[in-house]
């Protein structure tokens, strides 16, 4: 290759320009629809200094673990009937937008349920995708240029519709633990009851013999149908010894709006473990 | 005063929901290759300070959240020309303190990874990107591009 054309395919090579800023926020980050009202609205905000844009649509999902534990979104992408799908009529105006530059704007969902929808709650996914402001490229076409990877951020959050009365619950089971490192790890099976998702706080402690906490978890929840998730306690500094797990979920988020947290009552459990 | 009242928590109102609970990703630099020569691969490691790729996440304390990048193999170039474009098993890097030296986990950028934002007050992370570029030796000269696509999943 000649000498001139290598050096000028680093330059064009070289030239990779800084990255326009992309994404946006998002509040809320759980959106509650009441068949009353069958509206909703979300608020995005950029803060980059190029345009944003925007386009937004839903999708059925819902949170389960995967073998380790870990927490995963399933989708299906063809609902059927016996899936408690909001998807495919809830609806975003406008779906597609521009925001300028530290600008934000509101987005209202508008829901159109089918006739005859049976009481309960209805799950989405609001997607808002966001593609930055696009870089020129400049030069001719076999001399001086600039690569470019452009970032398409999809930020996906979770949308509830509920039309008249739900309950919820979960019913806990197979509490376990082990140790690795300087953390309890530990699993348990959570199952929903009752026709709404169970939306709240998973809270753990490590009691020691004379009945003093030593380490805590609080982790937000939602178990929509049946998950085990596994959380870690930190034992770091704790002397050898047998200890208490306690495990608790309750219906508390200081994240949520009140009014959209079905309360029930606190559900138990607890686990003797031996940190060596 | 019950005017004046009324203006302030309006105004609050307005601006305290989103400051409040925002969660989003926003893309802070580029993956950048740097000068690339024909023949030579160009590897950006995730713990470079300068070019690796960087994306901050706002969020919730002790949140779940799902990371799922959707990687191009090429960038494509002029007249349909192609460069290979990788990415590897320690590509992508997680920091609770937005520290590129800072990793506490990282994770194959192929692969979905699930992270717990810290337990603190508005959390803000960054997560890092690495990758590698490999021109032929008879590269075409011109323009590449591709695009990244980050899914972010609150749960």
């Amino acid at each position: 290759m000649p000498r001139l054309r290598v050096v000028l395919l680093a330059v064009a090579l070289g030239g990779a320009a800084p990255l326009a800023g992309q994404g946006v926020l998002v509040a809320p980050h759980a959106v509650y629809i009441d068949h009353a009202r069958r509206s909703g609205t979300v608020t995005l905000y950029n803060p980059n200094p190029e345009p944003a844009e925007i386009t937004i649509s839903t999708a059925f999902g819902y949170p389960v673990t995967d073998s380790l534990g870990h927490f995963v979104l399933r989708t299906v992408d063809q609902p059927d009937s016996t899936l408690p799908s909001a998807a495919g009529w809830v609806q975003a105006f406008p779906r597609r937008l521009t925001i300028a530059p530290l600008e934000r704007q509101t987005v209202r969902l508008l829901a159109t349920p089918p006739a005859g929808l049976p009481d309960g709650e209805y799950w989405a996914r609001l997607i808002i995708s966001t593609r930055g402001g696009k870089l020129p490229i400049t030069g001719a076409a076999d001399t001086a240029v600039r690569v470019q990877l452009n970032l398409v951020v999809n930020t996906n959050i979770g949308l509830a519709y509920r039309k008249g009365p739900v309950a919820t619950g979960v019913a806990l089971s197979l509490l376990r633990a082990r140790h690795v490192g300087d953390s309890l790890v530990v699993w348990s099976r959570l199952q929903r009851q009752g026709s709404a998702a169970y939306v709240g706080t998973v809270r753990a402690a490590l009691v020691d013999s004379t009945g003093s906490v030593r380490s805590t978890l609080s982790a937000p929840i939602g178990v929509y149908v049946v998950m085990e998730p596994r959380y870690a306690l930190s034992t770091a500094g704790l002397a050898a010894g047998r200890y208490w797990l306690r495990y608790e979920l309750v219906t508390e988020r200081e994240d949520l709006d009140p009014a959209v947290v079905l309360r029930v009552p606190p559900v138990r459990d607890s686990l003797q473990v031996r940190l060596p | 005063m019950r005017a004046s009242l009324t203006i302030i928590s309006l105004a609050l109102g307005a601006a305290l929901p989103l400051a409040a609970q925002q969660n989003g990703v926003t893309g802070i630099r580029d993956l950048a290759f740097g000068t690339v020569f024909p023949g030579l691969p160009s590897v950006v490691s995730r713990t470079d300070a300068v070019n690796s790729g960087r994306f901050d996440l706002s969020g919730k304390k002790n949140r779940d959240v799902q990371l799922t990048f959707v990687l191009p193999a090429v960038m494509t170039g002029p007249l349909a020309a192609t460069m290979p474009l990788a990415f590897g098993a320690d590509d992508a890097g997680y920091s609770p303190t937005q520290s590129v030296g800072n990793e506490t986990v990282t994770w194959d950028p192929r692969t979905s990874q699930t992270l717990t934002l810290p337990n603190t007050a508005n959390p803000k992370v960054s997560i890092f990107l690495g990758g590698r570029v490999s021109p032929a030796v008879n590269q075409r000269a011109g323009g590449y591009t591709g695009t990244v696509i980050l899914n972010v999943v609150f749960f």
